[in-house]
């Protein structure tokens, strides 16, 4: 049945694209793709659930009509993911079924509706693959279908070379990933193999697979310093799209390396763990860091993205310390933090990304310079980027605490392992997490202050109308889900808890993590009657004007702006920026009575320079060198011809 | 009865709250040779502005009221977590260490936003200082917090100060002294105190909490204030809950209990005079010369739990 469910979604899936185009010349039937997709979209979900609260497996297997072994499975964890992409898009879909016709007609409009549900169905794909054929080939795709989705929206020179750099790495992930699967050959055939062979591989060779999987896996999870696409490639894309990359595509990275370093090898050395958690560190720092300094929205946002995988990244690396050292319950608990935070931070991102679609399409502006004031004017908006906003900062009550409270108790859980170095170490990675979550307060009251609260900088800002109903639906959803799961996070950590169970065998969801769903519904209903009763009690007010020190003028560009609120952080903080600063002033000699100052001030990422450079020139010269060869001269090519057959006839001889 | 009696404690500690700033006030003026107002004007203060209209700027949102609301919610969910007078709390949970951080955090997360709400530079301006501060404050506040829990095998505060209780006070080791220190520095950022902001200033050079608020009235603002004086208590009763809780009722007679309540009050005495001796001899420190306190505050609590981990 549930079987039947998943193929009937699979074909729904394909059928968009199909009746997209034969439908393109019918005008009645505009509305046909996004609900069609929805639909499937629903399927989708349903089948996830049974699999994941369920626990039904099932396999759909085409290697009988495919040259290559070709197979589905979904198993808990599958489903776990299968369920993260299909309850996040569908929100996604309905913002989108208002949002591209409104923004793109014509034949960019079918491109949208054509590659946006083969882009979904090859994260499908990816997370329910059963063979390393079936994983690889919906890996490809996923690339492939999201960097024609961001040329959908144009492609000027400045956004080629943007998707040129997104291929390179993805591509060079990929090879990692492909090197990662061809590591178990014999054996690379289905998963279930592998798993086998996994526990007969020699240990270096275990290393060795797990580090490709790392760089590979990394490299499109966007960890720094492998994060160089991702602020490049998520802002340039349709809002719509920007929410599905960061949101749901980064997570397949999550799940190819659970997969990888949990299914298949079971853990490792606690050193791996210790890898994963700096990597989660420096992402993290890195990441909000980077972020506040930004006042385009979407490209902080995409940082904010960076920050979060280092947040998903300290709960994996915890779990895999844990595991090194036998600690199967506390292992558990991580992973479920770590799990469960790639969820919560689907459904906030992807909300922050509409949110910003929303104000792009009110405000025509993503610069939080030009914005202010949009709460007045899109309320329902403001009040959903709000809730979004207090979920990425993990705040109480809403969702990215729970995961970020998990990791923190994991981390605690740790000071009582024999093991000295982890008994250490994993405390003190609390408290990065603390300034991590620090930052991203401060960055977040800086977006949620500068671009809804105040005075509008800017007349389009000014002018600001809320958004259509199917946009403001699909994010009203996705804010439902926030608060839902911040307040009764028992509803997914009960799945999560028997899905860690069966992938760390041994290990059960310890008892501790079950206290804070005692203890969140509480003080949620506290804190709902308290402030209905204050509410209640002070409901008189006058409006009045601002004070302005008994001045007249006091006028919008007196508030505090998104660079001046971020400037006490950035000095602080000024040995990650290394801004590149001019100051001229004309004439030079008079530094007091000048007649022209003039300053520029540009972050440079410094260190990401000093890090590629060297392999980008070294490639470059290695290039330039081998172009000596390229003489055009017919006789030198026929010398190489000849050369090369008298190789091959000395290789077939003595080989 | 316990219920009964942690209820109590959470209305005492809120109650309480106003008194501990008139009197610090007023011990701070007897310092400086002035006469000082009354230690009960802080609550005609608060009668007073839950009496007046509320002034909203007409450019801001619904945010502007609701932070108030939020802040003063959210810091009485903090008193819930702390024991005042026996080791047991309204809520108890293990790991609300990290809850209480994170509810201080959302309380301070409105107000910035709140304060960014009323259109004028002051606010902007305090919410960015003040997002230095609690940024920078968050870590070393978790982090000796982690330490005590560490110490005590335990994730929830009722269960830190109780395992305090059963140590002899004369064994108490380096660690905690490390753990207590880096907790009263963030507690003197954390309530806004000299030196790191003054909170009887109105210079805005100077100001971070006064320039959040200076465009609330009325009620809100009586909200805000009382919020404040609440954070501050909580955070003394917090400091004396997990370093120096003997005094506190073992059982629930009325006898333990009375001595429980002088023993406080003697303790939070002790607290309201050091405050105010050093507020009246040190000065207030330039803004970028906090992340310097805040930064003896995160070494002092890396130590803290450096040691714990190593002396288990």
């Amino acid at each position: 049945m549930t079987r039947l469910a998943f193929d009937s979604f699979l074909v729904a899936m394909l059928s968009v694209p199909v009746v997209t185009l034969i439908s393109r010349r019918w005008p009645k039937a505009r509305a046909l793709p996004p609900v069609l997709l929805m639909g499937s979209l629903a399927a989708g979900v349903a089948v996830a659930a049974v699999g994941f609260w369920g626990g039904q497996r099932f396999t759909v297997d085409v290697s009988q009509v495919a040259s290559f072994s070709f197979a589905l499975s979904v198993d808990r964890l599958s489903a776990f993911f299968l369920l993260l992409i299909c309850s996040v898009a569908l929100p996604v879909i309905l913002f989108s079924s208002s949002y591209i016709p409104r923004h793109y007609a014509g034949v960019r409009r079918h491109w949208l509706w054509v590659l946006l549900p083969l882009f979904l169905l090859s994260m499908v794909l990816v997370v329910t693959a059963s063979t390393a054929f079936a994983f690889l080939f919906g890996w490809e795709l996923m690339t492939l279908f999201s960097a024609g989705l961001i040329l959908i929206d144009g492609d000027s020179e400045q956004r080629r070379h943007n998707i040129f750099i997104y291929l390179l790495m993805m591509h060079a992930g990929a090879a990692a990933v492909i090197g990662a699967f061809l590591l178990f050959l014999p054996h690379a055939g289905n998963f279930a193999e592998m798993r086998a062979s996994a526990t007969l591989m020699p240990p270096p060779l275990r290393t060795a697979v797990f580090l490709l999987a790392f760089v590979g896996f990394g490299t499109k999870a966007g960890i720094v310093p492998l994060h160089l696409w991702l602020p490049r490639a998520h802002p340039i894309a349709p809002s719509p799209v920007s929410a599905l990359m960061s949101g749901v595509m980064l997570k397949t990275a999550i799940y190819g390396f659970v997969r990888f370093a949990f299914d298949f090898l079971g853990g490792g050395p606690s050193w791996w763990g210790y890898l994963v958690l700096l990597t989660g560190c420096v992402s993290g720092l890195l990441g909000v860091l980077y972020a506040i300094s930004e006042h385009d929205l979407k490209r902080l946002l995409a940082y904010h993205s960076v920050e979060n995988i280092g947040i998903i990244y300290l709960g994996l690396g915890s779990a895999l310390v844990f595991t090194a050292n036998h600690a199967s319950i506390w292992a558990a608990l991580a992973l479920t933090a770590a799990l469960l935070h790639c969820l919560n931070h689907a459904i906030f991102k992807s909300l922050l990304f509409l949110g910003a679609g929303a104000i792009s399409d009110a405000a025509h502006t993503l610069d939080l310079e030009e914005l202010g004031g949009l709460q007045k004017r899109m309320r329902l908006t403001g009040a959903v980027f709000l809730i979004a906003c207090c979920s990425i900062v993990g705040l109480p009550l809403f969702n990215g605490f729970v995961s970020e409270w998990l990791t923190f108790r994991s981390f605690l859980a740790a000071s009582e392992m024999t093991n000295l170095s982890a008994a250490i170490v994993l405390p003190l990675a609390a408290g990065v997490l603390a300034l991590i979550g620090g930052l991203a307060a401060a960055c977040f009251a800086k977006v949620y202050g500068v671009a809804f609260l105040g005075r509008p900088r800017s007349r389009q800002a000014g002018s600001a109308n809320e958004v259509s109903l199917p946009m403001q639906a699909g994010m009203g959803v996705l804010a439902t889900a926030c608060v839902v799961i911040g307040i009764f996070p028992g509803l997914v950590l009960r799945g999560l808890g028997t899905l860690t169970e069966e992938l760390l065998p041994g290990a059960a969801l310890p008892p501790a993590a079950a206290s804070l769903s005692g203890v969140l519904p509480w003080i949620a209903l506290f804190v709902l009657v308290l402030v209905a009763g204050i509410a209640a009690f002070k409901r008189a007010k006058k409006l009045t004007a601002t004070w302005a020190c008994g001045l007249p003028g006091l006028d919008e560009r007196m508030q505090y702006t998104s660079t001046a609120f971020s400037k006490p952080l950035r000095r602080v903080f000024s040995q990650v920026y290394k801004a590149d600063r001019t100051l001229d002033v004309v004439p030079a000699d008079q530094p007091y009575f000048p007649v022209s100052i003039s300053y520029r001030s540009v972050r440079t990422t410094s260190f990401e320079k000093s890090l590629y450079r060297p392999g980008v020139d070294a490639i470059v010269t290695a290039a330039n060198r081998l172009r000596q060869l390229q003489t055009g001269n017919i006789q030198v090519y026929l010398l190489y011809i000849f050369a090369a057959l008298i190789a091959l006839l000395m290789f077939m001889r003595w080989a | 009865m316990t219920l009964v009696m942690n209820a109590l404690q959470v209305l005492l500690l809120i109650l309480l709250a106003p008194l501990v700033r008139g009197v610090i006030a007023r011990l701070k003026a007897r310092i400086q040779n002035r006469h000082g107002a009354s230690v009960w004007r802080p609550y005609a203060d608060l009668l007073k502005l839950f009496r007046k209209e509320d002034l909203v700027p007409a450019s801001a949102s619904f945010v502007f009221r609701l932070a108030p609301m939020v802040l003063f919610t959210s810091t009485l969910v903090v008193t819930a977590f702390v024991p005042l007078l026996h080791g047991s709390a309204l809520l108890d949970a293990t790991g609300d260490f990290i809850l209480l951080v994170y509810l201080v955090a959302m309380g301070r997360f409105c107000l910035m936003l709140g304060a960014m709400d009323g259109g004028s530079s002051f606010g902007g301006m305090g919410a960015s200082r003040e997002a230095l501060v609690s940024t920078l404050s968050e870590a070393p506040f978790l982090l000796s917090l982690m330490s005590v829990a560490i110490a005590a095998r335990t994730g929830s505060i009722a269960g830190m100060v109780q395992w305090t209780m059963g140590q002899s006070f004369f064994q108490f080791s380096a660690v905690h002294a490390l753990a207590f220190v880096a907790l009263a520095l963030v507690a003197i950022a954390e309530t806004g105190r000299i030196p790191v902001d003054n909170p009887t200033t109105h210079l805005e050079l100077t100001m971070i909490h006064e320039a959040m608020v200076l465009e609330y009235s009325g009620p809100s603002l009586a909200l805000i204030e009382w919020a404040s004086a609440i954070k501050l208590t909580v955070v003394m009763a917090l400091l004396i809950g997990l370093f120096v809780p003997w005094g506190m009722a073992s059982s629930l007679s009325a006898l333990a209990l009375a001595v429980a309540s002088l023993v406080l009050l003697l303790k939070i005495a002790a607290l309201v005079l050091i405050l105010a001796l050093v507020e009246s001899s040190v000065a207030k420190l330039r803004m970028y010369l906090v992340p310097d306190f805040l930064g003896v505050a995160s070494a002092l609590a890396i130590l803290a739990v450096v040691f714990t981990a190593l002396m288990r």
